[in-house]
């Protein structure tokens, strides 16, 4: 082509017969087989391969709101975990401060309980008592603090607690808040520091 | 035309030469950023969203023999504060949006952290007075969780936390003359700490995730770069609750007495283990700075060593009774003044006219005259070898910092007084586990085993390590430490203390000393060490208790130290259910 006119150009799919030609052209046409037919891509399998594109995109698109969903779910699990982790390590610390044998002896102490310095045995097979009984003079009455416990300040004796709130009631800040629920359900609060246990 | 192709042609040359110098720059680029400087970006593009973490490998416990912890591990946080960017903020309550100033935000974090609000807005303006950008500044160092906590509610958006591990003494001053303790930085300083820091000591790691904008850590972001270490625990022969009643029957007597300091040793006989070892003064680890004195914040019993003074005559009688040069009944008479041939002069500690006296006899008077004729049976090699046997001049193996060896000069140093003081607890020096050791071989039959403080180092799979050897040596014959304890016997029935150190229903082996304190130049202060050492029950001995009071000037002798031997031995026996023996005492005659 040397010039850019258009043209039109018959079609070839003009199936009129030309009125210059014979009139008695017949027609013929390919007809594709059964076969043939049958083995044409079919417009079902371009929708499910979409369909399955798309299921694919939404799918991965859920996974991954799923997953960052889940990485807010572990970071506030982790901090809750942090949080009760440090909760529980106040609360044991309190625990062991408080039986330290400072503590335990000076609580023993103001519930008027003193240790006695003189053991005496009964012998079992002839009924001997060996080592001779006296009363226990409470030899270390008033001098508990000879052995010093700096973590101990400020902690109260059980004698010095608040009435009512049960003998297990709180030394730090964190220990209060479930022994005072514990206290509610206990049977009956200690009225002067020693629980006496219901014998039936 | 030959000049039009000539010049497209070189046009075309340019092009290509171009072309390849642009690509050759693309390559020594891509070179440079993949290969050559690599590392770098990558991790200055991570340092953008990573956040490095130390991961706190925490210090090993030190436990007692029932694992009651008496050092342990604890998180405490250090508050910091940035002076350059304190400046009020609004902080949103339940009733709207609030100003809050600096000065009412410092007041609050004084009120939580027990200072004035004003010494924490000079904190803020002295380091900006020193530096205007600071951005750094202490306001409390290792305050608890609970603090932080409260703290850390306030919201205040310029105070910063760090976390700060820490040790925490749950037990106080029990045991602390053992436990010893750690600087403010972490750093061990004494005692058990520092003696078995490599066991104890921790090693933090490392661990980068990354974050998005929002600050939430990214999923399978978390990098261990370094794996923290645990340290491994401790474990102690000590009895915490024992600890406590000998250190507080050692204060209450040794503050009664007016004593300078004090030491009593419980050992048991069988395993060599100290089950307590208690020191006046003492220190409480967790308030260091409350025992004044440095040398109040160890342990005497391992770290001072003293001339024993009679409680030593035991040694020299179970030496003689060995080498079979004499027997309990053996015969002397005890001068008050004796001037061996040598040129020594030996005298009693008071006058008295001569004693016909057994070696029972001997100890029972504590008659330094009568234990200088029989000691010189043996000679000063023979005496010599004996004492290092029993330990002497070398540290225990309880592996104690700054154990004292004690002093023990070779025998043929030994100049001719030394020679016989040296038979009754003078011219030596012991510390007094060496004396509690002593006992512990004639009470085990003659076997001193080795002075165990530490069980082992255990780790966290359950193995233990550094486990000290038990083996131990035959010191005396088995006879001669049994006739040793029977005569202890008698001087715990028949000496003057029989009285005050009376334990109804055991029969118990004891000895009193009563020794002149070295001044440190050379000569002897006024002031005498008091001590009693024994065991119990004598008939088949388990415990030995070693008493011992330096300077009671309040009652400067022997009887001080009674009473504190008496209420440990009885608790000890009380502590452990030992039997109450059957049998009485074989009756020794002590006179002629």
């Amino acid at each position: 082509m040397s010039d850019n006119l258009a043209r039109v150009l018959r079609p070839n799919w003009d199936n009129t017969p030309d009125p210059v030609q014979a009139p008695d052209t017949r027609h013929i046409e390919i007809v594709s087989t059964r076969s043939q037919r049958r083995a044409r891509p079919r417009i079902v399998y371009a929708l499910s391969a979409v369909a399955g594109m798309a299921t694919i995109v939404i799918v991965q698109l859920l996974l991954s709101v799923g997953i960052s969903q889940g990485a807010y779910e572990v970071s506030r699990l982790q901090a809750s975990q942090v949080e009760l982790g440090r909760t529980a390590e106040s609360v044991t610390e309190d625990l062991v401060r408080i039986s330290s044998p400072q503590s335990l002896a000076a609580n023993a102490e103001a519930l008027g309980m003193v240790s006695n310095s003189n053991p005496v045995y009964l012998r079992l097979s002839d009924g001997a008592v060996l080592g001779a009984p006296a009363s226990a003079t409470g030899s270390q009455g008033g001098s508990a603090s000879l052995v010093p416990n700096a973590l101990l300040a400020g902690v109260p004796l059980v004698t010095q607690l608040p009435q009512g709130t049960g003998q297990g009631a709180g030394v730090g800040g964190a220990a209060a808040e479930p022994a005072a629920k514990v206290a509610d359900v206990a049977p009956k609060a200690a009225t002067h520091g020693i629980p006496t246990p219901a014998t039936r | 035309m030959a000049t039009n192709t000539r010049s497209s042609r070189r046009r075309i040359a340019g092009t290509i030469v171009l072309l390849f110098a642009i690509i050759a720059m693309f390559v020594v680029k891509l070179v440079d950023i993949q290969i050559v400087r690599a590392d770098t970006l990558n991790a200055e593009s991570l340092g953008n969203r990573s956040v490095e973490q130390p991961v706190y490998g925490s210090r090993g416990d030190i436990l007692d023999a029932n694992g009651v912890v008496l050092a342990g591990t604890v998180m405490r946080y250090n508050i910091t504060l940035s002076p350059r960017n304190a400046a009020e903020f609004t902080r949103t309550t339940d009733a709207g949006e609030v100003t809050v100033t600096v000065a009412q935000a410092a007041a609050e974090v004084g009120a939580l952290t027990g200072k004035t609000g004003d010494s924490i807005l000079a904190i803020i303006s002295g380091a900006l007075a020193k530096d205007k950008s600071s951005d750094y500044a202490f306001v409390a160092k290792a305050v608890d969780v609970d603090v932080f906590r409260a703290v850390d509610k306030l919201e205040i958006p310029w105070i910063y936390f760090e976390k700060n591990p820490s040790r925490v003494y749950p037990d106080g001053a029990v045991a602390g003359n053992l436990v010893g303790f750690v600087s403010s930085g972490g750093e061990a300083q004494a005692g058990l700490e520092l003696g078995q820091d490599s066991c104890l000591a921790s090693t933090n790691g490392i661990e980068t995730y990354e974050k998005g904008a929002d600050g939430v850590r990214l999923p399978q972001s978390t990098v261990t770069t370094s794996q923290a270490q645990n340290g491994g625990d401790v474990v102690t022969t000590i009895d915490s609750d024992l600890q406590w009643y000998v250190q507080q029957v050692l204060a209450k007597q040794a503050k009664a007495t007016g004593a300078a300091w004090g030491t009593v040793v419980v050992q048991e006989v069988k395993t060599g283990k100290l089950v307590a070892v208690a020191d006046y003064p003492s220190v409480d680890p967790n308030n260091v700075n409350g025992t004044e004195k440095a040398d109040d914040r160890g342990s005497r019993a391992f770290t001072a060593s003293f001339e024993p003074g009679s409680t030593f005559k035991a040694l020299t009688a179970a030496s003689v009774l060995d080498a079979g040069l004499a027997t309990p009944g053996s015969k002397i008479v005890a001068p008050y003044r004796y001037l061996p041939p040598n040129g020594a002069n030996v005298n009693d500690s008071s006058g008295h006219a001569d004693l016909n006296l057994t070696l029972t006899g001997v100890l029972i008077e504590s008659s330094n005259t009568g234990m200088s004729k029989f000691g010189e049976l043996l000679s000063d090699q023979q005496r010599y070898d004996y004492m290092t046997k029993f330990g002497l001049g070398k540290a225990t193996e309880a592996q104690f910092p700054a154990e004292d060896s004690g002093i023990l000069h070779a025998w043929e140093n030994w100049d001719s007084q030394t020679k016989y003081a040296t038979m009754f607890g003078q011219g030596l020096t012991t510390t007094a586990l060496q004396v509690s050791s002593i006992y512990q071989a004639i009470g085990n039959n003659g076997v001193r085993l080795p002075v165990q403080l530490v069980e082992g180092c255990r780790h966290a799979d359950g193995t233990m390590t550094e486990v000290p050897a038990t083996a131990g040596n035959q010191v005396v014959s088995a006879s001669a430490a049994r006739d040793t304890a029977d005569m202890l016997e008698m001087v715990y029935q028949k000496g003057w203390l029989a009285a005050k150190w009376n334990i109804p229903g055991y029969r118990v082996a004891a000895k009193t000393g009563t020794a002149q304190m070295p001044d440190g130049h050379g000569g002897y202060t006024h002031g005498y060490l008091v001590s009693v050492s024994g065991f119990a029950p004598a008939d088949d001995p388990e415990y030995v208790v070693s008493v011992s009071l330096a300077d009671p000037v309040k009652l400067n002798s022997s009887a001080a130290s009674a009473p504190v031997f008496q209420e440990v031995m009885s608790q000890v026996l009380k502590k452990y259910r030992a039997v109450p023996s059957g049998a009485a005492a074989p009756a020794l005659p002590g006179t002629w």
